[in-house]
C-alpha cells in the first residue's frame, strides 16, 4: 500500500544490511518454529508424494520403482481427464463468481449500520458449517421428493413436475457451484471487509470533493487499493476450490456418470483400492495445477500493486 | 511475560500427557487387543457387552476401536493402520468387497492352522460357499464370516393381493407387469407412489445391484489377465435398469442421483412402493412400532430374466486378524468367540443381524424372534460374491461410472458397458505388468 514514512510496512524494503546480527539471529529464531511447521507438515508430504508417484506403491503387490509409468497411465486415462475438466471448470465458474458475491456483500457490510455487527456475524454463518454438513443440507434442498428447490419450483410456478436436479450434468455442476458459493462467498466478503477497512477514509472525503460519483470512487479508490486483498482472496479460494472434495463427496458422490468427479475424490477413490503410486500422482497433478495458478496469482498481485 | 506463560503452559500440557503416553506403550503386555468396530450406536453398545463378557471369561482385555458408520472411512482408517504395519488393530471387521485386498497385501494372518487345531470349533458351520469363495484367499482361510449379507426383494404383500397378484414375481417381467398395474392404480390416491425402488446411485451399491439384475448368465469377470463386461446379459439388465426409470417410469427419476440403501428403505417404509431392492437390515425396521409397512411386508428371492436364475450378491461383514498384531494368540481366541455359536446368536437376537453361522438359522428361539431367517438361510446359501481380485475397487469405480451414465439416459447401456470394459482393462493390464 502506500508508502507514506510512519507506516511500519517501509521497513519491508530494507536490506538486510541495515540490520545488526543479534537482531538478524533473533528474527531467524522467531521464524524457526513455522519454518520448521511447515517443513515437516508441507515440504516432507509433497516430496514424499512426489516420490510415491514415481513408484509402483500398490499395497498387494511388489514395491518397485517406475519412473514416469504411472503419469504415461494417467495422460491415457479418461477417468482423470474428466477430472481434470470437473475441476478447472469447478474452480474457473465458482471462484469468480464467489469473488463477485463476496465484493457485494463485503461492500454492503462496510456500511455504517446499527446492525452492522449482528449481519456481519450472520453472513459468517455458512462458512462456518463443515462442508460435509453443508453438503447434507443441500441434498435436502435439491432432493427430489420433498427438496425446498422443488417446493419454491412449484409454487412459482417453474415447472409443474418436480426436477431431478443432479440428474444431469450440467444440473449437478450447477448445483454444486451454487453450495460452493453459499458456503464460501462469506469467507470472500470477511476478507475484502478487512481490505475495505484499510483505506483511508480521506481518500474519498477527497474523491467527493472532486465530485466523482459512487461508480467512479468505487473503480478509481475501492477496486486498486483492495487489489491485493482480492488477490489473496482469489488465491485462497481458488487452491480450495481445486481441491474441492467433501462438498462432491456428499452431495453427488461424483455422478452421475462420473461427470462430478474431482481431482481429490479420483485420487482418494485409488488410495481407498491400496493403490498409493497412481494416487499419488493425480495428487501431483492437482498440485502443478495449483502451484501454476498460484505463481500466476503472484504475478498479477505484485502487477496489481505497482498499479496502485 | 505473555510468552512465558504460554512456555509454562505448554511444558504443563507436556508433563501431563508423558505418563498416559507410556502407560499406553506398556499396554500389550497385559494382553488387551483392539478390535475395530463400526460405530453406529445399537452396534457399538452390542459389541461393548460382547466383549465384557468375553473378557470375564478369559481374562483378555478387550479394546474396541470405534469405527465411522460410513464403510469407505472405515476401510481408510485400516488401510492405513495396515499400510504402516501398526500393532493395533488386532482384530477387525472388514466389508466382503475389501476382503481380496488386504489378503492379497498380507495384511491378513492364515487362521487355517487354529482350526487345524481343533481351538476354534468346526469351520463346516459356516456357510461353506462363503467360506470358500470370499474368506479363503490363495488356499488360505483368512477371516470369517461374522456377519452375511445378500440382496433381498421385499414386497408389498397386502397390495399385491388388492391387484389380485399371486404372489412375488419370479422373473423380472413378471416384476415390471405387476409394478405396472399397482402403480397405475395407487397413482390416484398417491401421486408420488414408485412401484419398484433400488440403489442406482454412483456408489458400490449400484455395482451389487446391477450384478443381480444381470443374474447368472451376466456380470464381471477377469480371466487371465482380460476383463469381461460387455456382454449381451449385461447390456440387456443395463438397458432394463434404465427403462425402469426412464421408459416405463415404475422407478423414482432421482434413482441414480440420490438412491443408495437408506434412501430405498425410508421411501419403502412411507408406503410409497410396492417392491423394494434391499440388504435384510431393513426387515426389523420395516417391521418397526408404528411403521407404515409392519406386517404387509414380505421377503422373496430377487428375480432375473430367467426364471429361477436370480443370484443375489453377497455383502456382510467378516472378520480377520492384522499380521502386524503383537497379540496373536489373544486375537485368535477372540476371533474364535466371534464365530462360536453363542456369540453368533447373540448377533442374531441382540442386533437382529444375519450370522455367518448356519447353525444358528435352525436355532428354535431364533427362528421365534426372526421368522423370515428361514427365507435369508436359502438367499446366503446361494449368494454370489463379487469378483475376488485385490484391484476390485478399482474396477468397480469404473464400472459405477458408466453405469450410473447408462442410467442417467445420456449414453446407450452397449456404449456404456464398451468403455467400461476398456478402462478396466488398462487398469488390469497396468497391475498384470510385473
Amino acid at each position: 500500500m502506500g508508502n507514506r514514512p510512519e507506516d511500519p510496512g517501509a521497513r519491508q524494503s530494507a536490506t538486510p544490511g541495515d540490520h545488526t546480527p543479534g537482531e538478524l539471529a533473533r528474527g531467524y529464531a522467531f521464524l524457526a518454529p513455522l519454518s520448521a511447521f511447515v517443513a515437516v507438515f508441507v515440504i516432507v508430504p509433497v516430496i514424499g508424494t512426489f516420490a510415491d508417484s514415481l513408484m509402483r506403491d500398490v499395497t498387494f503387490l511388489p514395491k518397485r520403482f517406475l519412473g514416469l509409468a504411472n503419469y504415461r497411465a494417467l495422460l491415457s486415462d479418461p477417468g482423470f481427464w474428466q477430472a481434470m475438466r470437473f475441476t478447472c471448470l469447478f474452480t474457473l465458474v465458482s471462484v469468480p463468481l464467489e469473488l463477485f458475491l463476496g465484493l457485494a456483500f463485503a461492500l454492503l457490510l462496510a456500511r455504517p449500520s446499527p446492525a452492522r455487527g449482528l449481519l456481519r456475524a450472520c453472513v459468517l454463518v455458512p462458512w462456518a458449517l463443515p462442508a460435509a454438513v453443508s453438503g447434507r443440507v443441500f441434498q435436502l434442498v435439491y432432493n427430489y421428493h420433498y427438496g425446498l428447490a422443488n417446493y419454491l419450483a412449484g409454487i412459482f410456478g417453474l415447472s409443474d413436475h418436480p426436477v431431478n436436479w443432479l440428474g444431469t450434468p450440467i444440473g449437478a455442476f450447477a448445483s454444486l457451484v451454487t453450495a460452493d458459493a453459499w458456503k464460501t462467498t462469506p469467507f470472500v466478503a470477511i476478507i475484502l471487509l478487512a481490505g475495505l477497512s484499510g483505506i483511508p477514509e480521506d481518500l474519498y472525503l477527497q474523491a467527493q470533493i472532486d465530485r466523482a460519483g459512487f461508480a467512479r470512487r468505487f473503480t478509481r479508490v475501492t477496486l486498486p487499493l483492495l487489489s491485493p486483498v482480492i488477490v489473496v482472496a482469489l488465491l485462497f479460494r481458488t487452491i480450495d476450490a481445486l481441491r474441492v472434495f467433501d462438498l462432491v463427496f456428499v452431495l453427488t458422490g461424483g455422478g452421475p456418470g462420473g461427470s462430478t468427479t474431482s481431482l481429490s475424490l479420483y485420487g482418494y477413490q485409488y488410495f481407498l483400492g491400496g493403490d498409493f503410486g497412481y494416487g499419488s500422482a493425480v495428487s501431483v497433478a492437482l498440485f502443478l495445477v495449483a502451484f501454476g495458478l498460484s505463481v500466476l496469482y503472484v504475478r498479477i498481485g505484485r502487477f496489481a500493486r505497482e498499479l496502485a | 511475560m505473555k510468552v512465558r506463560i504460554a512456555l509454562l503452559a505448554l511444558l504443563a500440557l507436556l508433563a501431563a500427557w508423558l505418563p498416559i503416553a507410556t502407560l499406553g506403550g506398556g499396554r500389550a503386555e497385559g494382553k488387551t487387543i483392539t478390535f475395530a468396530v463400526g460405530g453406529a450406536s445399537a452396534e457399538f453398545d452390542f459389541w461393548e457387552r460382547l466383549v465384557r463378557d468375553f473378557t470375564a471369561e478369559t481374562g483378555i482385555g478387550v479394546e474396541l476401536l470405534r469405527q465411522p458408520t460410513d464403510t469407505g472411512l472405515r476401510r481408510q482408517g485400516l488401510v492405513v493402520a495396515l499400510k504402516s504395519r501398526k500393532s493395533d488393530p488386532d482384530v477387525f471387521l472388514m466389508d466382503v468387497a475389501w476382503l481380496a485386498q488386504f489378503a492379497a497385501s498380507r495384511w491378513l494372518a492364515p487362521l487355517d492352522p487354529h482350526f487345524a487345531a481343533g481351538g476354534c470349533g468346526d469351520r463346516k458351520a459356516f456357510f461353506p460357499r462363503i467360506m470358500e469363495l470370499a474368506d479363503t484367499y490363495e488356499g488360505n482361510l483368512v477371516a470369517l464370516p461374522v456377519y452375511v449379507d445378500g440382496g433381498v426383494l421385499y414386497y408389498r404383500s397386502d397390495l399385491l393381493k388388492k391387484y389380485g397378484i399371486g404372489g412375488p414375481p419370479r422373473t423380472l417381467e413378471e416384476l415390471l407387469r405387476y409394478a405396472k398395474r399397482v402403480q397405475q392404480g395407487e397413482r390416484r390416491e398417491k401421486p408420488g407412489f414408485f412401484a419398484f425402488v433400488w440403489q442406482g446411485a454412483q456408489y458400490e451399491g449400484l455395482v451389487c445391484d446391477f450384478l443381480e439384475f444381470a443374474g447368472k448368465d451376466g456380470g464381471f469377470t477377469v480371466r487371465e489377465g482380460s476383463v469381461s463386461v460387455d456382454t449381451p446379459a449385461n447390456r440387456k439388465a443395463l438397458g432394463f435398469m434404465r427403462d425402469l426409470i426412464h421408459r416405463y417410469g415404475v422407478s423414482p427419476p432421482n434413482t441414480y442421483t440420490g438412491m443408495k440403501e437408506e434412501e430405498v428403505r425410508l421411501f419403502f417404509q412411507s408406503g410409497n412402493a410396492l417392491f423394494e431392492r434391499n440388504w435384510p437390515y431393513a426387515w426389523p425396521l420395516h417391521e418397526a412400532q408404528g411403521s407404515p409397512v409392519r406386517g404387509v411386508t414380505a421377503i422373496a428371492p430377487v428375480p432375473s430374466f430367467a426364471p429361477g436364475s436370480g443370484v443375489s450378491t453377497l455383502g456382510g461383514w467378516h472378520a480377520g486378524i492384522s499380521r502386524y498384531s503383537d497379540a496373536k494368540p489373544e486375537s485368535v481366541r477372540f476371533l474364535c468367540f466371534l464365530g462360536s455359536y453363542a456369540a453368533q446368536k447373540r448377533l442374531a437376537v441382540g442386533l437382529g443381524w444375519s450370522p455367518g453361522r448356519m447353525d444358528v438359522y435352525d436355532d428354535p428361539e431364533v427362528l421365534a424372534r426372526l421368522p423370515h431367517f428361514r427365507k435369508l438361510r436359502t438367499v446366503f446359501v446361494n449368494a454370489r460374491p463379487r469378483p475376488i481380485l485385490p484391484y476390485y475397487t478399482q474396477l468397480s469405480g469404473i464400472l459405477q461410472k458408466h453405469l450410473n451414465a447408462a442410467l442417467s439416459g445420456n449414453v446407450p447401456p452397449g456404449k456404456a458397458l464398451a468403455a467400461a470394459q476398456k478402462e478396466m482393462q488398462a487398469v488390469v493390464t497396468r497391475y498384470q505388468g510385473k
